[in-house]
């Protein structure tokens, strides 16, 4: 077979799918899509925290159990949610050479650009919204020996 | 055999994070690639960080439609309820995490902003009976965010525009008519987001969907699954079913009671834990 005609054949296309967005695995080096978390000492929720991390923070991720991951960051070594994490992919175009620039379409995969300079442009053109109000909300976080409380109070499940 | 040795090159290639050889075929493989590309971006349309800008715009918009309810016992309350019950969801964490707070109107309705801020209105604390009716309406909105229903009310062809409204040029570096573009989409977005939470409502399998999955997040918390139904129920009893606010988003029909029904899961929750927990319900809302 040309070289050509290989790299015509669909199931190539539908490998390199899958390395590029496959789930998280033992060995990959995954990245943290929250703005903040937390490797714990254990995998469990409320797990004492070894060290925080934050968005784009890169983990070297050690195994699997159940919904959590053994990951490690430097010398820090413990447990994140699979909810917090994604295998870190690949740029293309950045692969492929084309000529160091990212294609638009890649923009749109790796989001449309909505960052804190969209949401700064929209603000301007909008005085009348107040920001303050859900930056209110947000600050509003419950600290996790209360949460604690309030479970073991009513008589519900600490989460897994 | 030469199958084998592009294999080898391209996995080499890789591991350097660059192709620096010329190979006959490589324009296949960028065509290759672009089909990849274009599925994953139609898989996923926008990343959790940019739903959650989305979503707090939403959520400004709300509250310029309904001021926060000034009331901080509730309030804290309502934030510990939802905590646990988003803990025990699919997506216990989501880029900026949940919050949960309440709107000073004396409409009954929930929303859900896509990203995880979640509000209910004051109207809908005094129509719940109980702690597990008030979790069982935040299951509710937390399934929505988790199956991203906010972002699937976003039009489609916005996404297209995005791809186009952006050059190569603007992914790192923003020109002023690119940034204009964006902005333009962005509001359109809020837009579509807005008008879906308050005026239209998510479309029937979607609500039958998020139904069916607060119940698993009720059962895996510990409160008491049948408390939805039992909330839905007495919506129908009551007989509101025109009007606004949540009759009008999220309907309190026969059939979405049916469906509450039919996938019914065995709740574990004890009737004293239940009773225990309407108490601490009546002592903060009424």
């Amino acid at each position: 077979m040309q070289f050509g005609n290989f790299l015509k054949t669909p199931w190539l296309v539908v490998a390199l799918g899958l390395a590029w967005a496959g789930p998280v695995r033992a060995g990959d080096t995954a990245k943290v899509i929250t703005k903040q978390n937390a490797i714990r000492k254990e995998c469990r929720f409320f797990a004492p925290v070894v060290v925080t991390v934050a968005f784009d923070d890169e983990l070297e991720v050690l195994s699997s159990q159940g919904d959590w991951f053994a990951v490690k960051k430097g010398v820090d070594q413990g447990c994140i949610h699979q909810s917090a994490i994604k295998k870190k992919s690949f740029s293309l175009s950045g692969i492929l050479g084309s000529g160091g620039a990212t294609s638009s379409d890649e923009v749109a995969m790796a989001g449309k650009g909505f960052d804190p300079l969209v949401e700064a442009s929209f603000k301007k053109q909008h005085p009348e919204l107040d920001f303050q109000a859900v930056d209110r909300v947000e600050a509003d976080n419950v600290p996790e020996a209360d949460l604690l409380t309030f479970i073991q109070e009513g008589g519900l499940r600490k989460p897994q | 055999m030469k199958g084998l040795l592009a294999i080898i090159i391209l996995a080499a290639s890789l591991l350097q994070g660059c192709v620096s050889v010329e190979i006959p075929g490589m324009e296949y493989l960028n065509t290759a690639a672009t089909v990849v590309t274009q599925t994953a971006k139609a898989a996923r349309p926008i990343t959790d960080a940019e739903e959650y800008y989305v979503g707090r715009s939403v959520a400004v918009r709300l509250l310029a439609a309904y001021p926060l309810w000034n009331n901080e016992p509730q309030t804290a309350y309502v934030n510990r309820v939802g905590q646990v019950v988003a803990m025990h969801s699919d997506k216990p964490f989501t880029y900026n995490g949940y919050h949960f707070a309440v709107l000073d109107t004396p409409e009954v309705n929930a929303f859900a902003c896509p990203g995880g801020t979640i509000f209910i209105t004051r109207g809908m604390l005094g129509a719940l009976r109980s702690e597990d009716e008030l979790a069982a309406v935040l299951a509710h909105e937390v399934a929505h965010i988790n199956f991203r229903h906010g972002v699937d009310a976003i039009q489609k062809a916005r996404w297209t525009e995005a791809a186009t409204a952006i050059g190569a040029q603007a992914a790192r570096d923003y020109g002023s008519s690119d940034l204009a573009s964006l902005v333009t989409l962005f509001e359109g977005a809020i837009d579509d987001v807005f008008k879906t939470l308050v005026v239209n409502g998510y479309g029937r399998s979607q609500e039958y969907d998020a139904d069916a999955t607060a119940l698993t997040y009720l059962e895996r918390a510990g409160y008491a699954p049948a408390a939805l139904e039992q909330f839905v129920q007495r919506l129908i009893a009551q007989g509101k079913t025109g009007g606004g606010g949540i009759l009008q988003t999220h309907p309190a029909t026969e059939d979405r009671l049916a469906n509450i029904g039919d996938k019914m899961v065995a709740g574990t929750a004890a009737p004293a834990q239940v009773a225990k927990r309407t108490k601490r319900f009546a002592a903060v809302v009424n």
